[in-house]
């Protein structure tokens, strides 16, 4: 990375490293439906070991990585740096630094900006440089915190802003995947620098 | 509605539990959609499928009843009660969830895994390699653990996806 890394709250958009807590699945002891499954879900899933740790289940992996891929890369609908956004928001609120850094990066790469990124370090609930991204960290944070609280009149705060309801569905696909996403790297093992 | 009903008219799980159907401009909103909806309703089935170790049926629905719980999520709640309905469950068991008394379980294994149900929905940063060791020590496998972490990780999405489906439909009905 060429400019100085930035660093909030606990958050960075360096590159960080992840280590499970538990046994992970051994390559060469894994069965062919386990490789099968590491191989769809992320081109560097046999080297990380959330993905080995991940497929002891198999199966649940291979939904979860399905519904994740769909969700965060399916072409059309919301702006894929707008995903990015949203996923940024529900990771710093849910206090998930590999997650942060992971979709810092990406919004990074999309956006080609990071006034966005320091924004969402230091204060997700009000973070966006217009009135388009405030509305999407005011919807991711509301998602996350206080889903029974979601009514029409936060709908219509996206539409108010141009968002079309496909727009508006894959926000919310983006904001609850990031509920179940932070809880795995959040429970199963533990961010650290990478060595 | 029964599951055979809800598919045969072209409703899934999400569809059935946000109250949408293609009456609704929001049903094909989603449907369009047709990666995420078929891994969504993919994954409801492999988490309640007998077909896969980890946790027993009763011991899922009890996860699934409790987080909704927590989580304040009604029509998922009410579901997810019902199905309990056809598995034998201890009365101590159904007292703790509702009133959200864990610690009066008396069965070890099932204690340890509304203990980490309860960190994992409502306070997930709290969340400790403890919190594992406290599973494997209950008798839970590695394998059972994933599972256990990544249905509530499921029930935590499909909470937020149904009550935010709920939020766009009302906005289209008031229209």
């Amino acid at each position: 990375m060429s400019q100085a890394p930035i660093r909030i709250n606990g958050f960075t958009n360096e590159v960080l490293d992840w280590k499970a807590w538990l046994d992970i699945v051994d390559l060469e002891q894994a069965t062919p439906k386990q490789i099968e499954v590491l191989e769809m879900s992320h081109p560097q899933a046999k080297q990380q070991d959330y993905y080995r740790f991940l497929v002891h289940q198999p199966e649940v992996l291979l939904q979860r990585s399905e519904a994740y891929n769909a969700i965060m890369y399916a072409p059309g609908g919301l702006a894929r740096a707008d995903r990015e956004l949203g996923a940024m928001v529900v990771s710093v609120i849910n206090g998930c630094p590999y997650c942060v850094s992971v979709h810092a990066q990406r919004f990074e790469q999309l956006a080609k900006r990071t006034d966005s990124v320091e924004q969402v370090f230091t204060e997700p609930r009000t973070a966006g440089v217009n009135d388009r991204e405030k509305a999407i960290s005011h919807f991711a944070t509301k998602v996350t915190e206080s889903p029974e609280s979601l009514g029409p009149a936060d709908i219509q705060a996206l539409k108010d802003q141009g968002l079309s309801e496909a727009e508006i569905l894959d926000l919310l696909h983006t904001t609850s995947i990031f509920a179940w996403a932070n809880r795995l790297m959040l429970n199963l093992g533990h961010a650290e620098a990478k060595a | 509605m029964s599951k055979s009903e809800s598919l045969a008219s072209g409703k899934d799980f999400i569809d059935t539990m946000a109250g949408i159907s293609d009456a609704h401009d929001l049903f094909a909103v989603r449907h369009a959609r047709k990666k995420v909806v078929d891994a969504t309703q993919a994954s409801q089935q492999l988490f309640f499928s007998e077909t896969v170790d980890g946790l027993s049926v009763a011991e899922r629905y009890i996860v699934a009843w409790y987080t909704s719980l927590l989580s304040k999520a009604p029509s998922l709640a009410g579901e997810y009660r019902r199905q309990l309905h056809q598995h034998a469950v201890s009365d101590d068991v159904l007292m703790a969830v509702e009133f959200d008394r864990v610690a009066d379980v008396s069965d070890t294994r099932m204690r340890a895994i509304l203990t980490f149900t309860r960190i994992l929905v409502l306070d997930p940063k709290a969340g400790d390699q403890q919190a594992l060791l406290n599973l494997k020590a209950a008798g839970l496998s590695t394998p059972a653990v994933v599972f256990l972490a990544q249905l509530i990780g499921y029930l935590s999405y499909q909470l937020r996806l149904v009550a935010g489906l709920q939020a766009m439909k009302a906005l289209e009905e008031a229209k």
